[in-house]
């Protein structure tokens, strides 16, 4: 990174170091101070030159996905998202009440690797016809969620969280319910869209 | 050999340099366990070697990391290179752990050292740094999960807490992006802090001399008319005339160097460097568990709950660090001895037996569905179709029996021992602690099984 171009003046010998900076900093404007203040200035501008494009750069990622800002950040999955609507299958298909982990084929980008990868996602079926989708990341720090028969909710291995088959948290650490994708039903098929952004 | 080193000197007269740096005196009390410094030194550069070879063969795409790992693994001495990259990474947080101890303990954090004390911690959340950034590299399933979840925890600031977890991953989606940014952070801004930090850490120890180890009554009595700073230096004369030349130290620090070598070596050869599966975004079935630096913390996560929780764990995490930069402000008197600070002492063993017990909790408890209790002889029919109800049910996730399964609920090996039948019972239904789910979807059979399997218990 940029380095300051002040530095402390190499005095005459260490007999009296204090003396010799009370002198440096009371004495009136010289050409000396002048040429470091300059140079300070200088060096300032000449790293701003080169930090600005630099954080910019680096910190421009960040900023893309118009997430909100919240006083309470919460975790976000790490699925790769995509902006096109996907069909996960008939609805007819799904039993109604019995969550299904289905994993399908979407268009993704993730940075320069552009492909159609596989994304996987729980379905439960609500009735005739409705369903949701779930994310299958936990909303504490985003392990991931199965579905545990036994208990009758979707189990996070890491610190003990569980959801019920509405998404609402049942025990455990998560602050919120389990994230939900944007979904249609076109001709009995359900299609699922994209991620709350920030979710 | 002569010739040449007289020829350099005539034109930089170095020999003088170097004789001085270690015919300088230090006091006589360094012993052991000073090495931790040196050791955690030797180790860094350790690090930077092998790390800068295995550059050389690595890629930082999601399409190839991992690929590259193996082909490092399968080209000859690469699994060696590799493996002692991974156990001296840890070694590393040990002794950078030890080293911090030892300065504490000994009351070298105290005047005049504050700042190489700030500079020291600076170097330890570098140290951690990288190993957060360094684990996800080999884009394996340890990897991959455990950076989700460190990335979530960044994430839980308030306010920046989302352009935090967005500019690690490059995004909001954990992939390509994060993966070089981890990369980058890890080969050169890591590098870089590390490099100006440590320069700066042993800028301090020349200019100040090694800290002497504390003494019950100094060698000199202080002279109230004489400030701090002079009675110091008339102290740390008087040490470094009762000492020994730095050379006469430097003895202890080239073989615990040599030890360590070997034991990395040694590890990387006989262990090495396990690769998990590579990483697979849609395993549901992937139990995250993080290298055993960071249980403590994994574990800690367990404790809180609630709509608050991410302001929990980012209140505490930066108190902690907080308290942890500000120790040579806060703990400032004159005395060094460790009998004579009782209370530092003491809160130095309880972080102590913090982190450990956190640690021992992280490694030993058991993930949820992944554990069963075994039936023990002499059980009935009954206490078998309960105990089939607990396993299947995932009670393991939370409750231990006999020392298997978790820690957030509590141990009911002897539950029938030590409540009533009634109240175990309205605890399943109906129960008043927000942490544990209610199983009231339970049969009235299979709540008997489960309660006759529970009582039995004592």
């Amino acid at each position: 990174m940029t380095d300051e171009s002040v530095t402390t003046p190499e005095t005459t010998p260490e007999s009296a170091p204090e003396d010799e900076l009370e002198a440096t900093l009371t004495e009136p404007v010289s050409r000396r101070t002048f040429v470091l203040r300059s140079m300070a200035a200088i060096g300032g501008v000449t790293g701003a030159l080169l930090a600005v494009p630099v954080i910019g750069f680096a910190v421009a990622p960040a900023l893309k996905s118009g997430a909100p800002v919240r006083f309470l950040s919460t975790s976000v999955a790490p699925t790769l998202r995509s902006d096109t609507w996907t069909r996960i299958g008939a609805l007819a298909d799904f039993e109604i009440g019995v969550p299904k982990y289905v994993q399908v084929e979407r268009h993704v980008v993730d940075g320069w690797v552009q492909e159609n990868a596989p994304v996987g996602v729980h379905v439960v079926r609500r009735s005739e016809g409705e369903a949701v989708v779930y994310d299958p990341h936990c909303t504490h720090l985003g392990c991931p969620l199965a579905w545990s028969e036994g208990s009758g909710a979707f189990v996070c291995p890491c610190h003990g969280g569980s959801f019920g088959p509405d998404g609402v948290v049942k025990s455990g650490p998560p602050p919120r319910s389990m994230v939900r994708y944007e979904t249609k039903i076109e001709n009995g098929d359900l299609f699922i869209g994209a991620l709350p952004p920030g979710a | 050999m002569r010739r040449m080193q007289r020829w350099i000197d005539e034109r930089l007269a170095v020999t003088k340099v170097i004789t001085g740096f270690l015919d300088r005196r230090v006091p006589g009390n360094i012993g052991w366990f000073h090495t931790f410094g040196s050791a955690t030194l030797f180790l860094i550069v350790v690090q930077v070697v092998t790390g800068i070879a295995l550059s050389m063969s690595y890629v930082p795409s999601p399409d190839h990391a991992y690929q590259s790992v193996l082909f490092i693994d399968q080209t000859p001495l690469g699994a060696i290179v590799r493996g002692v990259h991974h156990w001296s990474a840890g070694f590393l947080v040990l002794l950078i752990g030890l080293h911090t101890l030892r300065v504490f303990v000994w009351g070298a954090h105290r005047y005049p050292r504050e700042l190489s004390w700030v500079i020291g911690v600076g170097l330890f959340f570098v140290i951690l740094g990288f190993a957060f950034t360094g684990y996800l590299l080999p884009w394996d399933q340890k990897a991959y999960w455990a950076t989700v979840v460190g990335t979530n925890i960044a994430g839980s600031a308030p306010l920046v807490g989302g352009v935090v977890l967005e500019f690690l991953r490059g995004g909001e989606q954990l992939g390509a992006m994060t993966l070089a940014r981890f990369y980058g952070i890890h080969v050169w801004v890591l590098p870089a802090s590390l490099m100006i930090l440590v320069a700066v850490h042993l800028f301090a120890v020349i200019r100040q001399g090694i800290a002497a180890s504390p003494r019950r009554h100094p060698i000199l009595a202080p002279d109230s008319a004489l400030s701090r700073r002079e009675n110091y230096e008339l102290e740390y004369a008087a040490e470094k005339q009762a000492g020994k030349p730095f050379w006469d130290a430097l003895l202890k620090d080239a073989i615990v160097a040599l030890v360590l070598m070997v034991a990395v070596l040694v590890l990387a050869v006989v262990a090495g460097a396990k690769v998990e599966s590579i990483a697979d975004p849609n395993s549901i079935t992937y139990v995250p568990r993080p290298e055993w630096y960071f249980l403590d913390m994994f574990q800690l996560l367990w404790y809180f709950t609630g709509g608050l929780e991410p302001l929990l764990i980012f209140s505490v995490f930066t108190l902690a660090m907080a308290l942890f930069v500000l120790v040579p402000f806060i703990d400032r008197g004159e005395e060094r001895h460790p009998r004579r600070r009782p209370v530092a002492m003491g809160l130095a063993g309880l972080v102590v037996v913090g982190v450990l017990g956190l640690t021992f909790l992280g490694a030993t408890g058991t993930p949820a569905g992944s554990v069963n209790i075994p039936p023990t002889e002499g059980m009935t029919e009954g206490q078998l179709a309960g105990l089939k109800v607990f396993n299947d049910e995932g009670c393991t996730a939370c409750h231990q029996i006999h020392g298997i399964g978790g820690h957030t609920g509590p141990d009911l090996s002897r539950a029938g021992f030590r409540w009533e039948p009634a109240d175990i019972e309205r605890q399943i239904v109906t129960p008043k602690d927000e942490k544990m789910p209610a199983y009231d979807h339970l049969s009235p059979e299979r709540l008997d099984a489960l309660m006759e399997y529970l009582v039995s218990l004592k």
